[in-house]
């Protein structure tokens, strides 16, 4: 699928000018380290305000976003230019169906990324949901599985629905370390990363807001409980992923494929075949062989071959 | 003071039977093991059904059993019972025959003999008898004792009542409750002429077993006889040692007639020369069969009693016949005791010793006719226990029935001990075979109605099908065979589901006389199964059903080692398809999409993504088995270990090691006594399966878990299909009634090896990848019923399962 050419960012205008001011600063941030073009490959559980994320970054109500239900069935690539950089985000539909991964949309959503090479990915939850359990695990399994391992050091995990007043007896600070270290975990179990490793490379969480009754601070930034404005603060936190030495990830036939479980080992099938033969086979037949000897032969098969000396 | 071993084989003729009969009742008593094979005409494959083993026990030997103790007194010498007539003046035995008192008691080489005093010809006259006949009253004033030679030679009397009047002991004893009454062919209300009763009195006497024996009849009111045998026993001086030898095959001592007219000094040299030759048969007899610690309970039962009576003697003597026949040996027979009047008595044994091993061949009608199958094949499929040299055992002859019958060549397979006419004590077995038609074939078909469109039946929805089979088998005699069977369920297009197999059997590929036991086979084949790859988890819908079809060839060599355990190896080359419900080849699994839509990409079916794999591969498989039954249990280990090796040869040079290893072992839990009719021990099973496959692996190839030979409480294939496999389970069995029941738990799982699958089928086909489950059972025939909750859902469900989980 030929990405569509890319459009002047505009929706940036729309937003409040301390946010375009900050968006700049970390655009020119990224031209100074040669970054030119950056990817950003939304994921997530169906419903949890990933097209409505994407519309907040862009300023611009690209995605199609209703209340409930959830549009997406194919991925969407929305790219933007803005004084010579590109920003491109793929909208991906929900991973989850039925109770399960929907791996005929991570299928697709593979497909639709041949051959582009994915800078952050933005692995979208909710804060206001209390619970992970083993069907978030296995999404984030499948999303390893899809594009490797490497993918969450250029990972972030969105919190949207920011604006939440936690259950009774937390405090907002509490509640979102909670929510946010149970995801971290479970990020870390799916993808199967040693707990040192994760430790030293921390995938960021993010809050954000998309609703239209967000609070704004003075310059009508939104703003979360705390008061930072949410959507620098992503573009900083994206930014900084870019910057943080990884490589990115590039989507070809290979990482799609997966590795080829046929071609593991084949190298060892002779030796495997020798421990085999001398081993295993020459085991067995020798147990067979003890067998013979120890038959325990009927009495008069015995004194017919003269071994009973008349005792029995 | 001797006399002859000869006379006991002339009892009969002294009896009066006159007929030939063999000359020791052992001898003639003859088993006939037998199995019968039905050929069924009609069904396809040779399907033997095996009759269970009967024995046909022939009259004769019935006869033998109540063989007799005949015995020698104190007198001295015996005469030849050829005579028949009982030598005047003989004062040892009153009114007995055959014996004289020549030298008085001094010791010397005193016998008895044993053997049937009975005749056939008594044994056919009761049985004529037997028949509700009718008799004549004996027109007597009731309750007067009448002598034998009182009664009229013209009546047939009925005798009603038998007693026995030990005149020793002055005790009286009802008939069947005499240790003697086997010796009396009289019945108690048979009918018998005076005759008749005259022989038998003859009979009695000239057994050995009694000094004085009388008969005399008492009338009784309803005009039949009360019979009194008043006897006095034969007793010797007691013996305190005892000693048993095999005298089958001796050659019998040459008899030297003794002139009635000999003086004294020629009878002391005659009974001198008589002595030196026993001892001398002893010296050249051979060591018997019977273990020590039964001489040794003999030894106890001389020692018991002070005197050695004649009733005694009996005993020794069922004790010791009893032994042989518990331990099979068929032809075993007491014959006589020698030694008598000695410290030592001797046990003469004839243990059946073959003499020729006797192979023939009978053609439909039972006649004696060529056969077409080499005597060797044959040969090798008997226990060395039955060439000639050996004793003769029962179970020799029921293993060699067995192992013939498992050649599948004969409808009826007798092993038949019979005694050899030239070499006395001699046993000829005698196998006979009728062999089956070499050539059959078969030709059987079927209607099916299958539902038309509307699911209703249509006249074009009844197909005609078929099965067309034939079968070439025991080529040049050499147990080679071609087998061939073609089969459609529908005839006019078969096209559809065309089975076939052809298939080549060498046998004796080392050689005919070859102790290794190789057997080539080759075969074409094609085979049509639902793919247990291809289903659905537990929480799936319907997954269409994936066929997998394999035509090829097949080429193996199988080595036995033992009736269980062997080693084949082989190379197959074959061409799999795999198909879906519409017979179209496919490529992918597919999966219900909850939309109702199918989802068509799922993991590819072959390795060639094609839908048809071509591939070459070494096939090998090692068995050993070493259970056995227990009182109907299996007991025992069975470990197998199976290697596909792809060779690089097909569709996308698959190459590949696939293996697997089964591990059984069977506890038994507590010692039993074995026997029929014993109930079984309570038996452990633990059961460990791996398997692994690396290299190539088509999707059709994978390991699957779950089902009733793997984990047991799922479907076929519900838990996963995988690379590497491992299967964990255990049974405890206990007898109940007459079958058992069981309990079990059992775990398979995938060791995370599902994703190396290609496509990953576990994973499309929600598969949980492990399952646990646990339940009980109960054996029922073939059935096994058994209620197993599967662990993954913690449900659990009724299962009719056909054979053995291992």
């Amino acid at each position: 699928m030929a990405s569509p050419a890319a459009r002047e960012w505009l929706g940036i205008q729309s937003l409040p000018g301390a946010t375009q001011t900050k968006l700049h600063e970390l655009l020119s941030k990224l031209k100074q380290e040669n970054v030119s073009t950056v990817t950003i490959l939304v994921m997530g559980k169906g419903g949890v305000g990933k097209s409505s994320t994407v519309n907040s970054i862009l300023g611009e109500r690209v995605a199609s976003v209703s209340a409930f239900q959830s549009e997406g069935l194919r991925p969407m690539m929305f790219s933007r230019t803005r004084a010579g950089f590109t920003l491109n985000i793929v909208d991906t539909p929900g991973l989850v169906e039925g109770g399960y991964v929907n791996e005929q949309a991570l299928d697709i959503i593979k497909r639709f990324l041949l051959n582009k090479t994915i800078d952050v990915l933005l692995y979208v939850d909710r804060l206001d949901s209390y619970r992970v359990d083993n069907l978030d695990r296995l999404v984030i399994k499948s999303i390893t599985d899809s594009f490797g391992k490497e993918i969450w050091k250029r990972g972030l995990l969105v919190l949207t629905h920011a604006q939440v007043s936690p259950p009774d007896g937390l405090d907002y600070a509490d509640f979102y370390a909670r929510r946010s270290e149970a995801l971290l975990k479970f990020i870390r179990l799916g993808a199967r990363i040693k707990k040192q490793e994760f430790q030293d490379s921390a995938v960021p969480v993010v809050l954000a807001e998309n609703s239209g009754r967000c609070k704004t601070n003075d310059s009508g930034e939104k703003v979360l409980p705390d008061g930072t404005a949410w959507i620098p603060n992503l573009v900083k936190e994206i930014t900084d992923v870019i910057l943080n030495g990884s490589s990115p990830i590039t989507v070809d036939q290979k990482l799609i494929d997966g590795p080829n479980p046929n071609d593991q080992g084949k190298f060892f099938i002779p030796l495997i075949l020798a421990f085999q033969y001398f081993f295993v086979a020459k085991w067995i037949k020798r147990a067979i062989k003890n067998d013979i000897k120890n038959e325990s032969k009927p009495l008069w098969e015995l004194r017919d071959m003269g071994l009973a000396n008349r005792e029995f | 003071m001797v006399f002859s071993a000869q006379h006991q084989a002339l009892g009969p003729q002294l009896a009066g039977a006159g007929t030939c009969r063999p000359r020791r009742p052992a001898a003639s008593s003859s088993s006939v093991i037998s199995a019968s094979l039905h050929e069924s005409g009609l069904s396809s494959q040779q399907t033997l059904s095996r009759k269970p083993l009967h024995w046909i026990r022939k009259k004769t030997l019935a006869l033998s059993s109540v063989s007799a103790v005949a015995a020698a007194a104190g007198g001295g010498f015996l005469f030849h019972l050829a005579s028949g007539t009982p030598p005047p003046g003989n004062p040892g035995g009153g009114g007995g025959w055959g014996w004289g008192s020549g030298g008085g008691g001094d010791g010397g080489g005193f016998w008895s003999h044993i053997f049937s005093p009975l005749s056939a010809i008594a044994e056919e006259d009761q049985t004529a008898a037997g028949g509700g006949q009718e008799w004549d009253s004996h027109g007597l004033p009731a309750n007067i004792v009448v002598q034998l030679n009182k009664l009229s030679g013209f009546k047939k009397y009925k005798i009603s009542e038998i007693f026995f009047f030990d005149r020793r002991k002055c005790t009286t004893v009802s008939g069947t409750e005499d240790s003697f009454f086997e010796m009396v062919s009289l019945r108690q209300g048979g009918v018998y002429t005076k005759a008749q009763l005259l022989k038998e009195l003859e009979t009695l006497a000239s057994c050995g077993m009694f000094e004085k024996v009388d008969l005399e009849g008492k009338t009784k009111p309803d005009g039949s006889l009360s019979l009194t045998v008043s006897f006095t026993e034969s007793t010797w001086q007691s013996a305190d040692s005892f000693r048993c030898i095999n005298v089958g095959l001796l050659p019998q001592s040459k008899q030297v007639e003794m002139d009635s007219d000999m003086t004294d000094r020629e009878k002391l040299q005659y009974f001198r020369s008589q002595e030196k030759d026993y001892k001398r048969r002893i010296e050249r007899s051979r060591p018997c069969l019977l273990p020590i610690p039964v001489q040794r309970e003999v030894l106890q039962m001389l020692r018991a009693q002070g005197k050695l009576s004649a009733r005694l003697l009996q005993r020794i003597r069922d004790k010791v016949q009893k032994w042989y026949q518990d331990e099979g040996y068929a032809c075993a027979q007491v014959v006589n005791f020698g030694n008598l009047n000695t410290r030592e008595i001797v046990c003469e044994v004839v243990e059946g010793d073959i003499t020729n091993l006797d192979i023939k061949f009978q053609d439909k009608l039972g006649n004696i006719c060529e056969g077409n199958t080499q005597l060797g094949v044959i040969r090798r499929e008997l226990p060395k226990q039955l060439r000639q040299g050996h004793v003769f055992n029962i179970e020799a002859g029921k293993q060699a029935l067995r192992n013939i019958n498992s050649l599948a060549l004969f409808s009826n397979i007798e092993v038949n001990p019979r005694p050899d006419e030239k070499n006395e004590g001699g046993i000829i077995v005698e196998i006979k075979l009728k062999e089956l038609e070499q050539r059959s074939s078969d030709v059987s078909t079927e209607w099916s109605i299958v539902p038309g469109h509307n699911g209703r039946p249509t006249l074009a929805s009844i197909q005609p099908g078929g099965t067309v089979t034939f079968e070439h088998r025991n080529i040049k005699g050499l147990n080679r065979s071609i087998h061939g069977s073609v089969a459609s369920s529908n005839i006019l297009n078969p096209q559809d589901d065309l089975a076939f197999k052809l298939e080549y059997v060498h046998p004796y590929l080392d050689g005919l006389y070859n102790p290794k036991n190789r057997t080539f086979r080759a075969s074409c084949f094609n085979s049509r199964k639902l793919s247990p790859v291809f289903t659905g988890g537990s929480v799936v819908e319907e997954v269409p059903p994936m066929w997998v079809d394999r035509v090829g060839f097949k080429a193996n060599v199988t080595e036995s080692f033992t009736q269980q355990s062997k080693l084949t190896y082989g190379l197959v080359l074959e061409e799999i398809t795999t198909r879906d419900e519409t017979n179209t080849i496919c490529t992918h699994g597919t999966r219900p999409l909850p939309s109702g839509a199918l989802s068509m990409d799922g993991p590819p079916t072959t390795l060639s993504g094609t839908g048809i794999d071509r591939m070459a591969f070494v096939q090998a498989n090692i068995t050993r088995d070493n259970t056995k039954f227990v009182n109907g249990a299996i007991v025992g280990e069975r470990n197998v270990f199976q290697l596909d090796q792809g060779l690089g040869i097909g569709s996308k040079f698959p190459f590949f090691n696939r293996h697997q290893l089964s591990v059984t072992r069977f506890f038994q839990l507590s010692a039993v006594k074995e026997g029929a009719g014993k109930p079984p021990p309570p038996v452990l099973v633990v059961h460990g399966r791996y398997g692994g496959c690396v290299g190539d692996l088509p999707g059709y190839d994978a390991f699957t878990l779950g089902g009733p030979y793997s984990v047991r409480g799922y479907n076929m294939g519900e838990l996963g299909a995988c690379r590497n496999i491992l299967e964990l389970a255990t049974e405890l069995r206990f007898p109940v009634l007459n079958t058992h029941m069981y309990a079990f738990a059992e775990h398979g799982t995938d060791l995370g090896s599902s994703k190396d699958v290609k496509g990953n089928p576990t994973e499309f086909f929600r598969k949980v990848g492990h399952g646990s489950s646990y339940g009980v059972g109960v054996k029922l025939g073939l059935v096994r019923m058994e209620y197993a909750v599967d662990h993954n859902a913690s449900t659990g469900a009724m299962f009719f399962r056909f054979g053995e989980r291992f």
